[in-house]
This record gives structure tokens, sequence and C-alpha cells, in this order.
């Protein structure tokens, strides 16, 4: 299919999300688009689907007009999408979402399960996509669930598909997995418009790259393009891809993990005899393949899971299963893994969550009573040194993109007097340019001496940010290895054996 | 908004599981050994199964079984004790539920039991089985009727909290059609029609202008209660035609009525019973089986999600909640084919206790049903148990659904999951 966007204009009030927009995708082409957080990719391409009306403009089809009134449209018309955040019912099995909006039914409009399954297992074989139908969509992991959207989009015939940072939540491996899965897809003339912040990829799987800064198309480019191009068109100056930082100058340990065992929702000893000390002054990284434990290891330092045995210690105090309130006023600050679940409440201003661990501490409030006006001087503040792209600092936090969400979520946390920080998958979903602003804040925390862990499925950012990087495997630590180690050595440890040279 | 259940677990449930598998417990030794031991051997219990009220012709006679008092309140304060057993044994977190609710059930009967003891301080020297079943299927009916009404419109993302006041309506309406036309059928279409236009009038509210579905409904239930009063004394003190209909008549089905128990119970009742009994089928059926219920609790889940595959979430959310305000409008006309004479606030609070039991049974006909009926029967207990000589004021057994219902909806029996986008507005940007 051969789909052209002409002039594609879309406003909130008065930010313009898509200022006049041309986009053409060729028939069995990869188009990447590119761009900032908050330039406007999701919102062009909610447009593309149905979901936004568009100002102006228009949408051509193989060159003919077409009008998409909602999402069910965008489907009859052969166009999918897997969402950034993902629109999957989570209480419902794989058949039951993949087949919404389009059930194939029997008699007294009775859902027919047995023609659902069949659907799914003929896509799962076509194009390589296992899963069970039958199970609830919330107890697989995010990579499965994924392929579920995929699956869903694909189900009902798909001839172009929009994939809206699909890879930011993924494994190197399932990202893998994933550009795999749409070079087949492509063989068979289907298009595919795919949104990425993770240069390699986007420079290794697409056929065009179309850069859109501010809702402005500012230019298209071949996947030639280096990297620094790439990433200069998009932030509009040059960006710096590695992270500059001086040796580490450690002192006494800060946080301290000593013989944690963690159980998970089953009762599965998740985090199994785990010791990790990280002093003031370093930043240790820890790898692994997710599912490893870390996510479990990161919820019971931050008091968010019941310690089995072993303890805390946190600037040598003990908080082993103390409240989250009592740990964070310890001073520990946590970058969660799940932004929009565990970070921020999405209905609340930006203002607001910007203190929302610290409400109750003067400047903002005082005899129990907020001061309204310290909470958004802070605000301006912060959305002005991070760069939040946002209409006011009184919007609700929904409705920013998905970047600028985190990027709220890491201002908040790095601006208030801290012990340790604690930062999982801290740049997920960050584009570049505030992905080298994150981590400059990172490096700044630990400058003024304090201790930091990270929690990175990226190799690249673990290797990078690391001053020493541990590897977790099946809920323990096998091994403590310096950032220079090789990335072979490091994948070794995190598939449990024990390269020869590691100490 | 990711698809990951919400539920952390920060501390791990089973310590409150554990509380109420020990309050079960407690609650068998009491029925052992402070109802049951002590008695002494001499008291016993009778049970007797015919039905008062035999118009339609008796059902097959069974004979009175007595009970020796003592052994029996051990024998249901053992089975209770076991029930708590069993919850801390398996940790069930889940079952606790339904543990607790026969836990209510065989403490009531060992109540009873208690009470009607002959020798003892009870006027009524036995306990009529069938008399207790029949009158609490009377309010049982009226609590499903709320209940169904309740699931509709949340299943779909609308908190309904003005069924008390669909009740109202109903009941109003369909009064005065029968005290002027002595049909229960336009009644009942004019129950449906108030009833649904209160549904209306709920969903415009709360899908056109976004607001909180909670105090939306508050205010319709406020509203109809001033206005019905209103009308009471306006046009019902001086028209007293219009408000003196008949309590419908019972159908009895042939034969089936027969059968001892049941058949009083089940098989010789108004056509609001029979009504009743239909629809929670068809709801049932409509809601886990059908493609229409695949997307009304896609919408009550994940709007957003139900949207993207070009369902529309405002059209399900109107036609659910008008369909749960007919329902209810038509149990409010179910309330007055049962109670008669209209008087303002008669349907006292019978709208709440079904929602109450709509959440005791998640969210599900078949749990409501089980809901409901444990609160008809204690409802009915409370309201009658004064003739037993029961030393328990009828207010504090009246209180019984309210604390179970505090209980479930606090998470300290189990754990209830309401459809994920309950009672939040949806608005498409
Ligand atoms: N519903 C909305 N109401 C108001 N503003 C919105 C809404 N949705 C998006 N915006 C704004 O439109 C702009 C573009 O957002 P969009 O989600 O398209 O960005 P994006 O390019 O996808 O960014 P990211 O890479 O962070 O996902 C942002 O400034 C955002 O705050
Ligand atoms: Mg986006």
């Amino acid at each position: 299919m051969r789909l052209e966007l002409r002039g594609i204009t879309k406003k909130f009030g008065s930010l313009t999300a898509n200022d006049r927009i041309d986009l053409v995708v060729e028939p069995g082409q990869i188009h990447c688009l590119l761009g900032e957080n908050g330039a406007g990719k999701s919102t062009l391409m909610n447009v593309l689907f149905g979901l936004l009306q568009a100002d102006e403009g228009e949408i051509l089809i193989d060159g003919e007009p077409v009008r998409l009134a909602n999402s069910g449209d965008a489907v009859r018309r052969g166009i999918g999408m897997v969402h950034q955040h993902f629109m999957l019912v989570p209480v419902f099995s794989v058949a039951e979402n993949v087949v919404l909006g389009f059930e194939p039914t029997r008699s007294l409009d009775r859902l027919d399960y047995a023609r659902a399954r069949e659907d799914i297992r003929s896509v799962s074989r076509e194009f390589g996509l296992e899963v069970d139908p039958d199970v609830t969509v919330e107890s697989l992991p995010i990579g499965l669930q994924q392929r579920v959207e995929i699956i869903k989009a694909l189900g009902h015939d798909a001839q172009l598909l929009i994939l809206d940072e699909p890879t930011a939540v993924l494994t190197p491996q399932e990202a893998d997995a994933l550009m795999a899965i749409m070079r087949s897809l492509t063989a068979t003339g289907k298009s595919i418009l795919f949104i990425s912040h993770k240069l390699k990829e986007v420079r290794h799987v697409s056929d065009v790259i179309t850069v859109i800064r501010a809702g402005r198309v500012i230019g298209t480019v071949p996947p030639t393009a280096s990297e620094n191009e790439l990433a200069a068109m998009m932030v509009g100056r040059e960006v710096s891809l590695v992270v500059d930082k001086t040796a580490a100058a450690p002192r006494e340990p800060v946080l301290e993990v000593r013989d944690l065992v963690v159980r998970d929702d089953r009762g599965l000893a998740v985090v199994d005899g785990v010791s990790l000390a990280v002093r003031a002054g370093e930043i240790v990284a820890l790898a692994g393949v997710q599912g490893n434990g870390q996510t479990e290891l990161v919820e019971a330092i931050t008091g968010l899971r019941h310690v089995e045995s072993g303890s805390v210690l946190l600037g040598g105090r003990d908080v082993t299963n103390r409240s989250p309130r009592e740990i964070l006023d310890a001073g520990l600050g946590h970058i969660p893994e799940d932004r929009q679940r565990d970070g921020a409440v999405l209905s609340m201003s930006v203002a607001d969550n910007l203190v929302l661990n610290t409400p109750r501490r003067a400047p903002f409030a005082r005899h129990g009573t907020r001061n309204l006006r310290a909470v958004r001087d802070n605000a301006e503040t912060q959305v002005e040194s991070f760069d939040v792209r946002t209409s006011s600092v009184d919007a609700p936090l929904s409705s920013l993109s998905g970047g600028n969400q985190q990027k709220v979520i890491v201002a908040r946390e790095l601006s208030r007097p801290l012990e340790a920080l604690v930062a999982s998958q801290p740049t997920r979903g960050l584009d570049v340019g505030s992905i080298e602003y994150v981590h400059r804040e990172i490096v700044r925390v630990r400058d003024e001496g304090h201790a930091v862990l990270i929690v990175s499925s990226e190799l690249d950012e673990v290797m990078a940010l690391g001053d020493r990087v541990a590897v977790m495997f099946q809920g323990r630590i096998t091994g403590v290895v310096d950032p220079s180690t090789s990335r072979e050595d490091v994948g070794l440890l995190m598939t449990g054996s024990t390269p020869a040279e590691s100490r | 908004m990711t698809t990951v259940a919400a539920d952390v677990t920060v501390r791990p449930p089973l310590g409150r599981t554990q509380a109420i598998g020990w309050f079960v417990v407690v609650v068998g030794l009491f029925t052992v050994f402070g109802m049951g031991v002590g008695t002494g051997s001499a008291p016993h219990s009778t049970l007797t199964f015919t039905p008062i009220d035999v118009s339609h012709g008796a059902p097959w006679h069974l004979g009175n079984l007595t009970l020796p008092t003592e052994w029996t309140l051990v024998l249901l304060g053992a089975l209770i004790v076991a029930l708590g057993a069993e919850v801390l044994v398996r940790r069930l977190v889940k079952g606790a539920m339904v543990r607790v609710g026969l836990m209510a059930i065989v403490f009531l009967v060992a109540v009873l039991v208690w009470a009607s003891r002959q020798p003892g301080p009870s006027q009524v020297p036995f306990i009529n089985v069938t008399a207790i079943l029949v009158g609490s299927a009377a309010i049982t009916m009226i609590l499903i009727y709320g209940s169904l009404s309740g699931i509709l419109c949340e299943r779909a993302g609308v908190v309904n909290i003005a069924i008390e006041g669909q009740f109202l309506g109903g009941y109003l309406v369909g009064e005065m059609i029968d005290s002027a036309t002595n049909n229960w059928l336009l009644a009942t279409v004019g129950g449906l029609v108030i009833g649904a236009l209160m549904g209306w009038l709920l969903a415009f509210l709360a899908i056109r202008y976004l607001s909180d579905q909670i105090i939306v409904g508050v205010v319709i239930v406020t509203m109809f209660t001033g206005l019905s009063s209103y009308f009471n004394s306006w046009v019902l003190t001086p028209y007293p035609n219009l408000n003196n209909g008949n309590i419908a008549s019972n159908l009895a089905i042939p034969g089936l009525m027969k059968i001892p128990i049941i058949g009083p119970t089940f098989f010789d009742e108004t056509g609001f019973f029979y009504l009743m009994m239909i629809l929670v089928g068809l709801v049932s059926f409509a809601l886990f089986k059908t493609r229409w219920g695949l997307r009304v609790r896609a919408v009550g889940e994940h709007p957003q999600a139900a949207a993207s595959v070009g369902i529309s979430v405002e059209r399900t959310r109107y036609v659910n909640v008008i369909l749960g305000g007919a329902v209810a409008g038509v149990g409010g006309v179910a309330f007055a084919a049962i109670q008669g004479q209209f008087t303002p606030s008669i349907t006292s609070g019978f709208g709440y206790i079904a929602l109450a039991a709509m959440i005791f049974g998640r969210w599900r006909p078949s749990g409501a049903v089980a809901a409901c009926t444990l609160f008809g029967v204690s409802a009915y207990l409370a309201y009658n148990l004064q003739s037993y000589q029961v030393p328990i004021s009828t207010e504090i057994l009246l209180m019984f659904p309210y604390l179970i219902t505090i209980a479930v909806s606090a998470g300290l029996v189990g754990r209830v999951r309401p459809p994920a986008a309950d009672g939040i507005p949806y608005s498409r940007e």
C-alpha cells in the first residue's frame, strides 16, 4: 500500500503538535520517523489511525483521499497500529484481545472462540509469532504482550503497520527478533512506519528516515546518514553520544544490601541471596536480561516489596521493610521502571507531579498547608532546566508525550537532597538529546558524592555509565566487573557462565 | 497505560487472610461454646416445612424434623471452625470470601436453631424453613434487580449509585399505573420507561459533561426522593385512588410447585420473580458469551483500547446505563407489586444494598445472586427474629449486609477487582 500524508496539521489548544506534515510511505518500505520527545510523532500516528482528527490536510491511500473518522475506519482501510502504550485489556485472553472490534460470531451474537483461535494460529504460523491464544494478557511478559499487539494489527490484514516505539520496552534480544519480523513483513509487500529513539537500530532497519522537530518535517534522509548527523537534525544542535565522565572517587558504602531474599507474586525467590554495596561517589550499573530479579531487587530496596530475609542499609541505617515514604525521606531517589504505574499520577498536573514525594516538606508546604506559589515556581524552574515540553506546568501529565513524562520524573528525583539514587531504565523512551542530559545529571549526582545504582537492559548504557558493572542472573549476582570488560564476557555472565578472567 | 495489573503487593496479603481465618474460627467456637454447649440436653429445635400461604395448594407434605439443640449447634459450630481452618491451612486468598459467605449462612441457621429451642423463651416453637425462604425470596428478588442494574452499568465503566432513585421511580409509577388500570404489565412498562429515563439522565451528565458519576448519582437519588415526596403529598394524598393498587398475585407453576421447599420458594411466585430469573440468565449470557458483552467489558476495563479498535465508548456506555436504569425501574415496580401503597422513601436503602451485593458478587450475575440471597435472607430474618425473642435488636441485625460489604470492599476478605475503568469519565483527547 502506498500512503501519502499531505499538509497534516493538528493543534491542541495553542500548541501545534503537527505543522503541515507531508510524508510518503512506499509499498514494502520501512519508513522511520525520528524526532525529539514531543516532536509530534505519536500525534501524527494517531491522526493516521483515526484516533485523532486532523485540523487540516489529507490522507491518501493508493492515491485516493480517505476520511478516517475512527480507528475502525483505519483498520478497514488496511492500517494496523502498535501503540506506544499498549492498547490491550489486561484481564482478557490473547484471543479476546485480538478479535476485539472484529469478532467472529455464531448464532445469537455468540463469540466464535474456535475461529478466533484458528485465526490467531494462522497469523502466528505465517509470521512466526508464537503465542498461546488462551492465556490472559496480564500474565504475559511485556515482549509477548507486544507480540499480541502485532498479531492484532496483522490479524485484520493490515497492509501498513504503525509501530510506535516498539523497542523501548524490549530487551535487546526481543528487539532483534522484532527487526527480523519487520523484515519478513515487508518482504510480503507490507509497509511499516516505525518510530524509535535508538539511532543504531533505526539505521539498521529502515529504508528511509524522516526527521521531525517541533511538529515540522526537517528532512528525509537515507539510512546511510551517520548517527551524529541524525542526532543533530533531530535536536537542532550537536549532541554528544558518549558519556563524558572522570574516574570515580568512591568513598564509604552508602547503599548496601546484604543476603537479600525477595519473593515475587507467585512466591518464588526471585532475589536469592544478593549482597551489593554502592559507595558514595560511584555509579554501579546492574546489567542482566530482564526478568532475572532486577525489578524485584529495586522494589525491595525502595520498600515496594516485602523483604523475606536479609537487610537493606541506607547511609548506615537499616531500612529493611520500611515504608516507601520513610525510605524516600531517608534520602533515596527512585526513578521507577514503569513510569506510568509507579512514578507519576497521570491525571495530576506537571507541577504537582514534580513535588509528588516532597509535598509535606518546606517550601512546598507550611503548617500542613500547601504553598502553591512555591510548587509553581519549582515547576517553572524544573521544566526549564530539563527542557520538558509542555503547554504549561498546570497541564495534566497525561497530555505530555511519553518521553516528556519520563523527564518530569527524572527532574523530580534529581532535584531533591539525596543520599543515594536508584534508577531503573532511566532513559527508556528518551530522545538522544534528553539521554545526553539525563546521563550528565546522573554523573553530576555521583560527582556530588552520592551513591548511584542504575538498572538498565541497554548494555551500551550500562557500560558507558557504570563505574562498576554488576551482572545479575536468576536472582543472584554472577559477577561484578570493570566497565572495560569485553561485552562478550559480560554477555556470558548474563547467561550464568563465568568467563575466565573475571574477578 | 501499561497493561500490567496494578496490584503491587506491598505487604503479603497473607496476614490479612489469616486474620479472617481466625475470625471465622472464633465465630465457630462461639457457636459451639457460647450457644451450643450448656443449653443442656433437654431443649429441642423443630423444623417444619409447610408454607404459610397454601392458597394454590400445599406441596407434598414433609413431616417435622426435631433436632437436639445442643448437638446441632455443636455440629454447625464445628462446620464453621472447619471453614476457618481451611482458610488458615490452605492460605486461601481468593476463596476466603466464599468461606465468609458460607460462614454467615451457617451462623444464621445456628442462631435460628438456638432461638427456637423448646423449652425456651421463644414464642414461636418451631422454625418454618419454607416460610423463611419464601419471605426472603421477595427481598432477594428486589436486590437482584438492583444488582443486575449495577452490573450492566459498571461493566461498561459507569457507577450507577442512582439505583435507589430508580427503584423509587419505578415504584411510584408502577403503583400509580396499577392503581389506575389494575394491570401489572402496563405498570412494568411504565417503570421501565421511567428507569430508562433516569438512566439516560445519569449517562448524559456522566458522559457528556464528564461529571463525577458518584456525585451525579447521589444528586439524582436526592432529587427524586424530594420529588416523589412532593408528588405524594400533592397528588397521591388528594387522589388516593391512584395509590391503592393490588399486590400482584402469584402464578404458580403446576407440578413444580408441589416440590417441598423448592416449589413454594421458586415456582409459586409473581411474574416479576420469573422475569428476574430470566434476566439473570440473559445478562450472564450476554456479558460473557456474546460479542456485545466482550465489547461492553472492554469499554469498562480499558476504554482507550476499545476505542482503538473502533468501538464507540460513549454509545456503549449510554446504552448500558439506560438498560441498567430500565432494569432497576422494573425492580421498583416489582417492589410495588409485593409491598403495595407508595409512601415516601419506601425503598429504604435497598438500592444501596443491591450495589453492595454486586460488589460482594464480584460484578458477576451469578455472584450477585448468591450475595443477594445472603443479604435477602439476613434482612428477612432481621425483620422477623423478634418473634423468637432473640436478644439482638433488629437495627443491629440490619447492619449485617453493610458490615460484610465494608469488609469486602476494604479488601479485608479476598480480593475484589472492579472493572479497571469503573467510574472514570472517558474523553477522546
Ligand atoms: N491530548 C493532548 N492534549 C494536549 N497536548 C497534547 C496531547 N497529546 C499530545 N500533546 C502534546 O503534543 C506534543 C506532541 O506529542 P507526541 O505524543 O506526539 O510526541 P512524540 O513525538 O510522540 O514524543 P515521544 O517521543 O516522547 O513519544 C507534545 O508537546 C504533547 O505535550
Ligand atoms: Mg510518542
